[in-house]
């Protein structure tokens, strides 16, 4: 393989990478241009859960906020996990089917478990 | 059977009280280990008419001891009429001393563990005499020795106590080393510790010899000069002989019991047992003889200027100790078995009835503040009466009969040593007599010597003290008459039979009996000449033997510090040998060995264990630094094997 | 793509990890569900699951020859059934030790139970493992089960603070052996370890490549961190002492069990013919194991810190079997493992029984002062079980090093054979000094332990004493299983 062919593989993602900052920047400068701004100081805070980047790390924070994030990423990754499976389920067959019931089931007993034990109240 | 009761009663009744003694109280100790002991006693004169009399020896196996390659040795008893003699000697005498410490050790608050001890004794010493292999001999040996340690050291909280157990076990050990070497020697010859595979396969070996730094040594000559060292230990003979006066710090029954009755017999007993040994080792006889012979001139001469009632009668003891040991040599074994039977019983004798008199002068000991107490305990003097009649050789006591034979014998061997012996032997007996009347006169008679109070408080021992007296008395009186025949006359061969052997041509006992008539009454005569110049000197007051005593000064001074010899072995062995003990203690020992070994590692290894300790940091960076840097060295090691390969 | 009876049958073969896994997960199902005594009622149904497991495990055994599951991922065997029987004793006797050390706790929460069962799990995984992926697989469920519990009193510094440590540094260990995983299937083009060994047998006419042996050292680290072997036992101190002590009982019996297993499986299956590189290795952390083992621990002044080094010195010795090799190196592995077991129970629980009016284990050596005049049934217990460590006869103790210097003897290694003695005269001296401070020392005024042992602990108690003790009297069986189980790892 010469190098010239081997660039040329890599055209389109050149032209992703085009594109995207294309749109991000167009967004950025829209806004920018059209918003209506009137800032306050909650509004300036980086994140509404209250955390300011730059002041001592060694905070008392709500644990809450981090107990639904891993919540959420667990549910999350097992949509990663699911969308190809159903995609390919006609290919894989039944021992596909039966390995994700396996998984789910797991997943089942450990959701039972952070709801009995109250993860998902936030009082 | 019968012969395994009457050995292992006394262990028995020993690990009863001794493990329970607390739990049953004093009364009951007392019985137990009195009952144990007086069933044995009987058992063992049972045992003495079946084996002795009527000739039934046997070898009782008890278990198996030690298998070893080819060699063996069993525990089992073996009854032949050498060992039941002992044996009888032993329980009886036992027994006796038994009843009397019932009374006189009345007030002592450990009398429990006393009794357990006496027991313990007891049966160590019946498995000595009993003991069928050398092996088991030699359990018994020690275990006599053990005994009689703990029993001289019984009290404890005397400090002079302590130093004598120390000094007999020491001394003992002496001796101990020579027996356990004449018992290697033994082996090497014979290959066995039975006594019956080495006594039946002697005449094989009597002219075996050792190469030993290009010097021919008769082989059993060695063996026999070894195991007599063994025997002067434990005998108290010239040399080592200087624990036996010391031991009287124990309790009187135990002077009674283990030093005049029975444990300073233990070599005696080695000896004759061995005789089929010794019988082709003449040289070694002819040692036995001198040594026998010095000691009991040597031991009655300093006997003669003691105050000590109890060293008195100890220094006695070694004197008629030797005069068993030249009977040996003279291979008189009948007549020294027979002096050691009849000594046991008037000495032990005379040690109970000194107890006794200890005991009604309230622990009194020194005989110039005794005197004057004849009437007062009229039975004690009688026993002590009758145990110097004994041991001075008068007519139809014990002593007698069995001193004279031995003398008899010793003249009838007609050799240099022999007669030596004779002479030397007539001498001490001279001088027997002597002190037992000085004995007598200074501790009875004449103007009382100690202060009111003691006077007053004299008194008769009770009847369990007095008990035991008289048996022992009819023993001193009767003994002698009644065994002569056995032992020494006409009916010996059928009694020893098997037990003692003399090579034809030796049997001095024989020709004892067909010595010319002033050698039969020379003994006698000097025995009487001794009690009437005792009685001249003592009878009139002290001043008399003051005067004799100034007069014969160096001679005196020389009897009276027992020739010197403890001063002599203190300087030529204790003071060096203290000397270099300290060296090595102290920089041998302390500073090089312990300092560089045991001390040094274990310094090192704290220090170590510090700097490990310091590495282990707590902080989390550092562990997985440690286990980068273990990582890396691993892969770095790995590498440069494989380019150096 | 496998079919589907085939997935049955051995879902069917290994039914005992299944039904484990099961178990766990219904467990805590209906352990959440439960409003009062959950630990207690999860216990019993923790125990019972074991034992079940246990027995399945043990039906297998009669099947006869090793069987290969799912693709040759797992492989069942008399090696494989000892080291589950191990480890399943391990972690029953943690569970026995937690109820009495956490169950009337406030943080007595009956995810120990739990978690146990998953990280047992995960050890039968491992020691089932033919894979270098299922080695992970178990691995991962292992320490992440043993994370959590290293940390399981999040109340106390200090069990945070071991179960980070314990964390951070498993999380690098992992990192090191997945590297040398990948390198070794870069350089083999496999991860299985039947065709590793294949693999390794045809280059070794020529010259096994660097980057597998590179390899094999990422992988023995990352084991030598889970065994705590020098100089990757850094933790160990650290966890024992801060972790809850059953969780510590439970780390010093099971997991070891679980990692020795598995390095016999990569050693000796995988990279058997490579014996001779590996071995100066295992020498090295083996020896390094041993002497730190034994020196480190003698100026501990706190009982758990002491009982971790211990456990480095113990498993330097086990090591020297497999430095030794063969199947006389593995049976002596084998059974040392064994006996260390046992001997490890018992200590741990004599030493539970042991608390404060608070109900809170004694930590420190001199709290142990004047335990013989308090209870001395659990004094002279403890007793037994430390001459036995330090090797005294006619203990178990004692046969398990016994063993071990025969095989290193057998071998040849004459001057290792003198050092592992040397070793463990020193490290006596810690165990000595234990017996010491229970029977002569004199406890300090304020001293207000007294020794509450649970009907659960004399179950532990109990038998590990008498097997100490009566092992004299059989010890064939023993020996002769771990003969049966070392010849069939192969």
């Amino acid at each position: 393989m010469n190098s010239g062919e081997f660039l040329s593989e890599y055209f389109p993602i050149l032209v992703f990478i085009a594109i995207a900052a294309g749109i991000s920047i167009a967004m950025i400068v829209g806004s920018w241009i059209s918003g209506i701004r009137r800032p306050d100081r909650e509004k300036l805070t980086p994140y509404e859960c209250g955390f300011d980047a730059f002041t001592d790390a060694r905070h008392k924070f709500d644990v809450r906020f981090y107990l639904v994030a891993i919540l959420f990423i667990i549910f999350d990754l097992e949509i990663a996990f699911l969308f190809p499976w159903a995609v390919s389920l006609g290919e894989t067959g039944v021992f596909a089917f039966w390995s994700m019931m396996v998984f789910l089931g797991v997943l089942t007993i450990g959701f039972i478990y952070e709801w009995k034990k109250g993860a998902l109240d936030w009082e | 059977m019968l012969g395994l009761y009457a050995v292992f009663l006394p262990l028995a009744t020993f690990a009863i009280t001794f493990l329970f003694g607390g739990f049953l109280g004093n009364r009951m100790v007392q019985f137990v280990t009195c009952a144990g002991l007086i069933a044995s006693a009987v058992l063992s004169c049972l045992l003495f008419h079946d084996v002795a009399l009527l000739g039934n020896t046997s070898v009782e196996p008890v278990m198996i001891w030690i298998t070893s390659g080819n060699f063996n040795a069993d525990w089992a008893v073996r009854l032949d009429t050498l060992s039941v003699v002992m044996m009888c000697v032993i329980t009886i005498v036992s027994a006796c001393v038994h009843l009397y410490s019932v009374g006189y050790m009345s007030h002592d608050k450990a009398r429990a563990r006393f009794m357990s001890y006496l027991s313990l004794f007891t049966f160590a010493m019946l498995m000595l005499v009993t003991a069928d292999n050398l092996i088991q001999l030699f359990f018994g040996w020690e275990g006599v020795g053990l005994a009689s340690y703990l029993l001289i050291g019984f009290w404890n909280h005397k400090h002079s106590a302590n130093r004598a157990a120390m000094k007999a076990f020491i001394v003992n050990r002496v001796g101990d080393l020579g027996l356990a070497l004449g018992i290697f020697t033994l082996f090497m010859i014979f290959g066995s510790v039975q006594f019956d595979t080495i006594f039946a396969s002697v005449a094989q070996f009597k002219h075996e010899t050792f190469e030993f730094w290009g010097y021919e040594i008769h082989a059993l000559t060695l063996a026999c000069l070894l195991l007599f060292i063994g025997a002067c230990g434990k005998s108290a003979q010239l040399g080592l002989h200087t624990w036996l006066p010391d031991a009287m710090e124990g309790p009187t029954p135990v002077s009674a019991l283990i030093h005049a009755a029975t444990m300073v017999t233990a070599g005696i007993f080695l000896v004759a047992r061995f005789s089929p040994v010794y019988e082709y080792a003449p040289f070694a006889l002819e040692v036995v003889t001198y040594i026998g012979a010095l000691t009991a001139i040597v031991a009655a001469t300093i006997g003669m200027t003691q105050f000590d009632i109890k060293r008195v009668i100890a220094y006695s003891t070694m004197s008629q100790l030797g005069y068993m040991f030249f009977a040996l040599g003279v291979s008189a074994y009948g007549a020294a078995m027979f002096h050691l039977m009849t000594h046991a019983f008037f000495k032990a004798l005379l040690f109970l009835g000194a107890g006794s008199v200890i005991h009604a002068m309230s622990n009194e000991q020194d005989m110039r503040k005794m005197g004057g107490i004849w009437k007062k305990i009229p039975f004690t003097y009688a026993m002590m009466w009758i145990g110097s009649l004994a041991l001075a050789g008068i007519p139809l006591f014990a002593g007698y009969f069995s001193k004279d034979m031995v003398l008899e014998a010793a003249w009838a061997d007609q050799s240099a040593h022999g007669n030596l012996a004779y002479w030397l032997g007539v001498t001490a007996a001279f001088i027997t007599a002597f002190y037992s009347w000085r004995l007598i006169i200074m501790t009875f008679h004449g103007k009382p010597r100690a202060d009111e109070k003691t006077m007053a408080h004299v008194h008769e021992s009770p009847f369990v003290m007095t008990l035991p007296l008289f048996v022992l008395a009819i023993g001193a009186c009767g003994a002698g008459y009644v065994f002569y025949e056995l032992f020494v006359g006409h009916d010996r061969a059928l009694f020893w039979a098997d037990a003692l052997f003399v090579l034809t041509g030796n049997d001095t006992v024989e020709a004892a009996h067909h010595v010319p008539m002033w050698v039969k009454k020379t003994p006698l005569v000097v025995a009487v000449s001794g009690i009437v110049i005792a009685t001249l000197i003592y009878g009139t007051g002290g001043k008399f033997a003051g005067f004799v005593s100034r007069l014969l000064k160096p001679i005196h001074a020389l009897f009276f510090n027992k020739y010197y010899i403890d001063e002599l072995y203190h300087g030529v062995f204790q003071k060096p040998l203290i000397a270099l003990g300290r060296l090595f203690t102290k920089w041998g020992d302390q500073k090089m060995i312990n300092g560089l070994g045991p001390d040094g590692i274990a310094k090192i290894s704290q220090c170590g264990s510090q700097i490990l300790s310091k590495i282990q940091t707590g902080f989390v960076y550092h562990y997985a630094f440690m286990m980068m840097v273990g990582l890396i060295a691993i892969i770095s090691w790995i590498f440069y094997q494989m380019v150096m390969v | 793509m496998m079919d589907m009876t085939t997935i049955i049958t051995d879902l069917y073969m290994a039914r005992a990890d299944v039904f484990l896994a099961c178990a766990a997960l219904i467990l805590l199902a209906v352990g959440v569900c439960l409003k009062t005594r959950a630990f207690h009622r999860i216990a019993i149904g923790g125990v019972t699951a074991l034992v079940l497991t246990l027995i399945m495990t043990l039906q297998q055994d009669n099947s006869g020859d090793s069987i290969t599951l799912f693709g040759d991922m797992l492989v069942y065997d008399r090696f494989g059934v000892f080291m589950k029987v191990l480890v399943s004793i391990g972690a029953i006797s943690a569970i026995f030790m937690g109820v009495r050390d956490l169950g009337d706790h406030v943080i007595g929460k009956f995810e120990y139970v739990i978690l146990i069962l998953l990280a047992t799990l995960g050890m039968n995984i491992m020691i089932s493992s033919n894979n270098m992926l299922s080695l992970y697989m178990g691995l991962e469920l292992q320490s992440l089960a043993l994370y959590i519990l290293a940390a399981f009193n999040r109340n106390s510094l200090t069990s945070s603070e071991a179960g980070l440590k314990y964390f951070i540094l498993g999380a690098l260990s992992s990192g090191m052996l997945l590297f040398g995983i990948s390198l070794i299937y870069g350089y083999t083009g496999t991860t299985s370890f039947p065709l590793i060994a294949d693999i390794v047998l045809i280059e070794q006419t020529d010259m096994v490549s660097m980057g597998m042996l590179v390899g094999l050292v990422f992988i023995l680290v990352g084991l030598a961190f889970k065994i705590s072997a020098v100089p990757f036992h850094m933790w160990t101190p650290d966890v024992y002492q801060g972790a809850p002590s059953s969780v510590t009982a439970f780390f010093a019996m099971a997991p070891k069990m679980a990692a020795m297993a598995l390095m016999a499986r990569v050693l000796f299956s995988a990279f058997g013919e490579l014996h001779s590189d590996w071995a100066q290795i295992i020498f090295a952390i083996s020896l390094a194991s041993m002497a730190l083992g034994a020196f480190a621990g003698l100026v501990q002044k706190n009982l758990y810190r002491l009982l971790a080094y211990s456990s480095i010195g113990h498993m330097g010795y086990a090591l020297l079997g497999y430095f030794v090799g063969g199947f006389t190196g593995v049976t002596a592995t084998l059974v040392y493992l064994s006996i260390y077991l046992v001997m490890t129970a018992g200590t741990f629980a004599m030493i539970l029984s042991v608390r404060n009016k608070d109900n809170v284990a004694a930590t420190n050596l001199n709290e142990f002062a004047g335990l013989s005049k308090k209870s001395p049934v659990v004094a002279y217990g403890l007793a037994i079980m430390l001459f036995s460590m330090a090797g005294i006869p006619p203990l178990a103790g004692f046969f398990g090093k016994l063993y071990i210097f025969k095989a290193v003897l057998d071998g040849g290694y004459y001057t290792l054979a003198v050092l592992g003695v040397c070793a463990s005269v020193v490290a006596s001296y810690y165990y000595l000094k234990l017996i010491k401070i229970m029977f002569f020392d004199q406890p300090s005024a304020h001293d207000d332990y007294v020794v509450a042992p649970s009907r659960l602990l004399r179950w532990v108690g109990v038998p590990s004493v008498l097997f100490v003790v009566t092992f004299i009297f059989y010890p064939d069986w023993l020996v002769y299983e771990a003969t049966q189980a070392a010849l069939s790892l192969r």
